[in-house]
């Protein structure tokens, strides 16, 4: 079963802090293939989606960038500021509790992925 | 894997920008995620424009342009806004521009041209009206610029208007 958009889109920014909390720095595609992979393609990130979303954390300044020519294109790759460290404890924090708080309200029993 | 050529690459930084991508970073993104599609695409065999025909879509519901549009909606969030939707911006522009002319052909028309009898009123109109042209001109141009050509609005009018982020925020969605 793959999730719907509506569902993941709240949680887009603090995957992609989660992600970038773990590794040192990551790049659009290489975020993209790690969220399928972590999540046996249950989650799929569009572009569509995780640019925007890149662009505007980038905005905030939660993350930075550093760019790497690779013949006439650019790689950017993405990594957590200090700023940004802090925020992603923040939203993980805050999203463990949601769901915390969603399985009693719902009245579920957690299983494993 | 199948490196893209210089050609190749150029050829799709010209269809992003073609389709709306005007922001450098989203579109040096946009490019690497592509090329690395085609490129894997291309390893299982097929033609370069065939290949990139069928990778391009899958960006977007609608058009490309919509994660720009995103993008910019998502940067417009934080911090202060602009309290103003670009349609009452340009109300606001054009009555603030033609106001003056306005006024004095009402003035000429239903009294006579009483300010005739102002020292200097004739050098003083004609002057704002020589001023008002650039100013007004700007705020056409402006009107008629749709919001995804934002680049192509002149220098000096960004200047005139409160330099490119203020242009940005009126691209954006009403917020009153």
């Amino acid at each position: 079963m793959v999730y719907s958009t509506e569902l993941l889109k709240g949680t887009l920014k603090t995957i992609v802090l989660k992600l970038l909390a773990d590794n040192k720095k990551m790049y659009g595609y290489e975020i993209t293939q790690r969220v399928k992979e972590l999540t046996q393609d249950k989650i799929q990130i569009t572009e569509g989606a995780l640019y925007p979303t890149l662009h505007s954390l980038e905005a905030d300044g939660l993350v930075t960038t550093e760019t790497e020519y690779i013949g006439k294109r650019v790689r950017k790759y993405y990594s957590l500021s200090v700023a940004g460290k802090t925020r992603a404890k923040e939203k993980v924090s805050e999203l463990a509790s949601f769901v915390q708080t969603m399985t009693l309200l719902l009245d579920l029993k957690p299983k494993a992925i | 894997m199948t490196p893209l050529t210089d050609e190749q690459i150029d050829h799709i930084v010209a269809d992003l920008y073609a389709h709306g991508i005007r922001l450098e970073g989203l579109r040096d993104n946009l490019l690497d995620h592509i090329c690395i599609l085609v490129e894997e695409k291309l390893e299982a065999g097929g033609d370069f424009e065939r290949v990139y025909a069928t990778v391009i879509p899958t960006f977007y519901r609608r058009e490309l342009y919509e994660l720009e549009e995103e993008a910019l909606f998502l940067e417009s969030l934080r911090g202060p806004h602009l309290v103003l939707s670009r349609g009452w911006f340009f109300v606001l522009a054009f009555a603030l521009v033609l106001a003056p002319w306005l006024a004095y052909f009402a003035q000429w028309f239903f009294f006579e041209r009483p300010v005739i009898n102002i020292p200097y009123a004739l050098d003083a109109i004609g002057w704002a009206v020589a001023l008002d042209v650039y100013p007004l001109l700007t705020v056409i141009i402006l009107f008629l610029t749709p919001n995804r050509f934002d680049p192509l609005i002149p220098w000096g009018s960004k200047i005139l208007l409160g330099l490119k982020p203020l242009i940005r925020v009126l691209s954006q969605p009403a917020i009153i």
